[in-house]
C-alpha cells in the first residue's frame, strides 16, 4: 500500500530501520486511493528521501555519519559537561547556612568561667561578668531556635553571655513579675547589632533556668511573608488565619525546649476533637506531642494555650517572646480570598501574641511577654517606631510637649499597632561600659580569640572604634577582622 | 600697629582666681631658674627674700592653704615642688598624653598602609572582584576565620611545608600565619619564560626564571583560585565563597591540593629547561 511507505519518509531514517526491522503497527488514517494526491503518492513510489531500505539489507545495525578526525562544533554554545561530582541534595545549601555551632575545639578553655545559675542573671553583683550557659539550657536554646548564624557563637570553647547592667535590668522586672503573678510587657529596641536578640536570649536562659516555660518566635518574617500555608479558621468574625504548618514546627520546639516542665504540668480539663483524646490530669507533654500532622497542630495549640491560660491549678510562669517585631507590625503579604492584604494581627499566632503584648491576655502564673526589634531587616513600620519613641519618653519623665506626636501630613499611621503597644515598657539597648568591654575583651583574649594584652589602652581603642562600645561593631573590630 | 603694643592688651593678661594659691614651705627659688649659681639674691629688682611678702594682696594667701583634696592633686602638688627646686619630675613620654606618645619608628603594622599582614594584604587585592575591597576585606577576615575554627590540619610528609613551619596544633591559633604557611609554601620558585624562534626551526626556547615573593604568591594564589572556581559549592550565603577558599588553604596545607601538582609540573619543567640559560641568545637579556 502506498500510505505507510509515504508516511515513512517523513520519519528519520534511523528509526525507519527500525520501524522496518520490528514492525509497529501504526494507527494510519484509511484512506481511499483515491484521496492520496497524486504528486505524492508518486514520488513515494518512484523517490523515496531516505535510503534506508538498502541499509537495512546489508546488517540490522543503524549507523550514523561521522566525520574521521576532528569534530566540526557548530553550536556556539556546545560545551563538554564537566562533571564537578555531586550536587546538594534539596535542601542541604539552606541547611549549610542556617548550620549554629556553639563550639570551637582551638579555643582555650577559660579557666574561670562559671556556669550560670537560675539566680545569676537577675543579680547586680553580677554585672560585667562573663557567665557560661549551662550544658541543658543549650541544648533548650537551640530547640526555641534562639541562636542565630550571624553571632558569633562559633569561636570560644563553650557559649558565654556577658552580663550587662540591661540584662540584670531586665532579668529582675522578669523575677518580679514571676513573683507577683503580674506579666511583664516589654520591647527591647536599640542600635544595630547592640545586643537585642542577645538580651532575647538572655532573657530566655534566665526563664529556663527558672523553669518557665517559653515559646519563641525566632522570626516574626516567617509569620507574615506568606512562606508557609495559611486557611482561614471557621466561624471567626473578623476571619482569622491559621498557619497550621508553622504552628506544627512552632510545637515541636516548645515540646523539645520545654520537656521538663511540661512533663510536670497537668490538664485541667479534657479536650476531644484532637487526634488523641486527652482527658484532665493528663502531662501538657502528651497534649504538645498528639500534634504529628499539620492539620491537627492549630487545635492541639490552642488546647495548650487554653491549659496554659487555666486559672485552675498552678500554673508555671510563661515567657512569650518575639523577635523582629516590625515585620508583625504591618499589613501582612497574606491575601484573602477576596484578594485584600491581610492585616498580620489577622493572623492567629501573631495575634495571640499581640493580645498579649498588649496586655488582654493576663497569665495565670506570671510570666514575660517581650519582643525586640530588629534593625537589619525590617520594613518601616512607623506607628511601631513613633509609639515607642513615645514611650521611653514617658518613661524618661519627659514633659508632654516634649513627647513625639503623630505627623499630621502623613497616613501610613496604624490604629491597631498603636493600641498593642499603647502601655508596653521599653528597653533601649545601647553601647556597653568600658568595664564591661573590658569583662568581655578579656574573656576573649583568655580563649585565644584576641591576641593582644587587654589594658586600658586596648579596651578604649575597640570601645571607640565599636561606637561607644556597641558589642557587634567591637566583635567586627576585634574578631572579625583581618588583623588578627 | 600690632595689637599686642596697645594699651588695652594689658587687660587680657590680668586674671582673677577665686582660691588661694595652694603653697608647700617657703624656699629659696629653684637654682636653675636664677641663672647664676652662686647668686642668691633674687633678679628682680625690689624683691629682697624669697617669702613673696611684696607681692600684690590679691595674690597672698588670705588663710591657710586648702588641704588636699585628693592624690593625685597631692602628686601634681609635689611635682610643682619639684620643678621649683629645678628638677624636672615629668616624662614626657607620658606625661601630657593620655595614652602615650607612640614609640619610633612606628612598627610596620602599625602604619595606616600597612596595618595588615604582607601576604594577606596582597591576598586581599587578589580576592577583590569589581573593586570591591571592602567585601575583599570581609571574605579574607571569614577566611581566616574559618581556619581557626576547623581541627589542626593532618600534615602530610610527602608535602613538607616551609622549614621552620610550627607544629599543625599551634595554626589554628595563628590564622594569619597558617594562611601565609600554605601560600608560601605551594608557591612556585620559578617560572618558564618563552624565548622566541630561539630554539631553532621557529619554535620558542623554554628558559626557567626566578621569580620575586610577591609574584610566586601572586601566582600560587591564582593557582588556588582556580581550583576554588572549578568546584561545586555545597551551601550558599555570604560565607561560601570564603569558606570554599579556605577549605582549599586547608587542603593546601593537608597536601590533598591539586596545586601541589602544578607547582611540581612547573618545577620539573624548570630544571628540564636549565641548560637553556645558557643559551647564546638568552645570556645578556636575562
Amino acid at each position: 500500500m502506498s500510505a505507510p511507505r509515504g508516511l515513512r519518509c517523513l520519519v528519520r531514517p534511523s528509526a525507519a530501520v527500525r520501524s522496518t526491522a520490528v514492525p509497529i503497527p501504526i494507527p494510519i488514517p484509511t484512506l481511499t486511493p483515491r484521496a492520496v494526491p497524486l504528486l505524492a503518492a508518486s514520488l513515494a513510489r518512484s523517490a523515496p528521501f531516505s535510503t534506508s531500505g538498502a541499509l537495512a539489507k546489508e546488517g540490522n545495525e543503524p549507523r550514523v555519519n561521522r566525520r574521521k578526525g576532528k569534530m566540526l562544533k557548530l553550536g556556539k554554545f556546545k560545551k563538554d559537561k564537566i562533571d564537578r561530582g555531586r550536587t546538594p541534595l534539596p535542601g542541604e545549601r539552606k541547611a549549610y547556612r542556617k548550620r549554629i555551632t556553639l563550639s570551637n575545639d582551638n579555643a582555650i578553655p577559660v579557666p574561670w568561667l562559671t556556669d550560670l545559675g537560675p539566680a545569676d542573671l537577675a543579680d547586680s553583683q553580677n554585672i560585667a561578668r562573663v557567665l557560661a550557659i549551662p550544658e541543658e539550657v543549650q541544648d533548650q536554646l537551640r530547640a526555641a531556635e534562639a541562636f542565630k548564624t550571624t553571632q558569633c557563637w562559633g569561636m570560644f570553647r563553650k557559649p558565654s553571655v556577658l552580663v550587662r547592667k540591661e540584662t540584670v535590668d531586665l532579668a529582675s522586672q522578669m523575677q518580679a513579675s514571676a513573683d507577683q503573678q503580674q506579666t511583664l510587657r516589654l520591647v527591647v529596641t536599640g542600635d544595630k547589632v547592640t545586643g537585642k536578640s542577645l538580651m532575647l536570649l538572655q532573657a530566655m536562659t534566665y526563664a529556663f533556668l527558672n523553669n518557665w516555660i517559653v515559646i519563641h518566635f525566632p522570626e516574626a518574617q516567617e509569620l507574615t511573608t506568606a512562606c508557609t500555608e495559611y486557611a482561614p479558621i471557621p466561624d471567626t468574625n473578623p476571619v482569622q488565619y491559621m498557619q497550621p504548618v508553622y504552628t506544627l514546627k512552632l510545637l515541636q520546639n516548645i515540646r523539645r525546649a520545654n520537656e521538663k516542665v511540661l512533663a510536670k504540668t497537668f490538664t485541667v480539663s479534657s479536650h476531644q476533637g484532637l487526634p488523641q483524646n486527652i482527658t484532665a490530669n493528663t502531662p501538657l507533654l502528651t497534649l504538645v506531642s498528639s500534634a504529628k500532622e499539620p492539620d491537627a497542630a492549630w487545635p492541639v495549640f490552642q488546647a495548650l494555650w487554653r491549659e496554659l491560660t487555666a486559672r485552675r491549678g498552678t500554673r508555671p510562669p510563661i515567657l512569650l517572646s518575639m523577635d523582629g517585631l516590625a515585620h508583625a507590625m504591618k499589613m501582612s503579604d497574606y491575601r484573602s480570598p477576596s484578594f485584600e492584604l491581610i492585616h498580620s494581627h489577622d493572623l492567629s499566632l501573631v495575634r495571640l501574641f499581640m493580645n498579649a503584648l498588649g496586655g488582654g491576655l493576663p497569665l495565670p502564673g506570671g510570666g514575660a511577654v517581650l519582643a525586640a526589634t530588629s534593625r537589619n531587616n525590617a520594613p518601616r513600620a512607623p506607628s511601631m517606631e513613633l509609639s515607642l519613641a513615645q514611650r521611653l519618653a514617658e518613661q524618661a519623665g519627659a514633659a508632654a510637649a516634649d513627647v513625639p506626636q503623630k505627623d499630621p501630613f502623613f497616613r501610613g499611621y496604624d490604629d491597631r499597632v498603636e493600641a498593642v503597644l499603647r502601655s508596653v515598657r521599653v528597653l533601649r539597648v545601647g553601647g556597653v561600659s568600658k568595664l564591661e568591654a573590658r569583662a568581655l575583651m578579656e574573656y576573649w583574649a583568655a580563649s585565644g580569640m584576641f591576641r593582644a594584652t587587654i589594658d586600658e589602652k586596648t579596651v578604649t581603642e575597640k570601645w571607640t572604634l565599636g561606637g561607644s562600645g556597641v558589642l557587634g561593631e567591637m566583635e567586627r573590630a576585634a574578631l572579625l577582622t583581618m588583623r588578627i | 600697629m600690632p595689637p599686642r603694643l596697645n594699651i588695652w592688651s594689658a587687660c587680657r593678661a590680668l586674671s582673677t582666681r577665686a582660691r588661694a594659691f595652694a603653697h608647700g614651705p617657703h624656699s629659696a627659688p629653684a637654682v636653675l631658674a636664677r641663672g647664676l649659681a652662686d647668686n642668691t639674691a633674687s633678679r628682680f629688682p625690689g624683691s629682697s627674700g624669697g617669702d613673696g611678702s611684696n607681692l600684690p594682696p590679691s595674690m597672698t594667701p588670705a588663710s591657710e592653704p586648702p588641704a588636699y583634696s585628693s592624690e593625685e592633686n597631692r602628686v601634681a602638688l609635689d611635682q610643682l615642688r619639684l620643678i621649683q627646686y629645678g628638677i624636672n619630675p615629668l616624662d614626657p613620654a607620658l606625661e601630657g598624653h593620655k595614652f602615650g606618645l607612640p614609640e619610633l619608628p612606628l612598627p610596620p603594622q602599625k602604619h595606616i598602609k600597612h596595618r595588615y599582614n604582607e601576604v594577606v594584604e596582597q591576598i586581599t587585592r587578589l580576592l577583590m572582584r569589581d573593586g570591591k575591597l571592602a567585601k575583599a576585606q570581609r571574605d579574607m577576615a571569614m577566611i581566616l576565620n574559618y581556619l581557626r575554627t576547623q581541627p589542626p590540619p593532618k600534615l602530610d610528609p610527602a608535602r613538607p611545608l616551609l622549614p621552620g613551619a610550627p607544629p599543625a596544633h599551634h595554626l589554628p591559633l595563628d590564622p594569619v600565619l597558617y594562611f601565609g604557611l600554605a601560600i608560601d609554601s605551594v608557591a612556585p620558585l620559578i617560572k618558564i619564560r618563552a624565548f622566541k624562534k630561539l630554539a631553532g626551526g621557529g619554535r620558542a626556547l623554554d628558559v626557567p626564571m626566578p621569580l620575586r615573593a610577591r609574584q610566586r604568591r601572586r601566582i600560587a594564589f591564582q593557582w588556588i583560585l582556580d581550583v576554588v572556581n572549578k568546584k561545586k559549592s555545597m551551601g550558599s550565603g555570604r560565607t561560601m565563597f570564603p569558606h570554599r577558599v579556605a577549605e582549599e588553604i586547608v587542603a593546601v596545607v593537608e597536601g590533598r591540593s591539586p596545586v601541589w601538582d602544578r607547582r611540581m609540573q612547573v618545577h620539573k619543567l624548570g630544571t628540564a629547561n636549565r641548560a637553556n640559560l645558557n643559551h647564546s641568545g638568552v645570556v645578556g637579556k636575562i
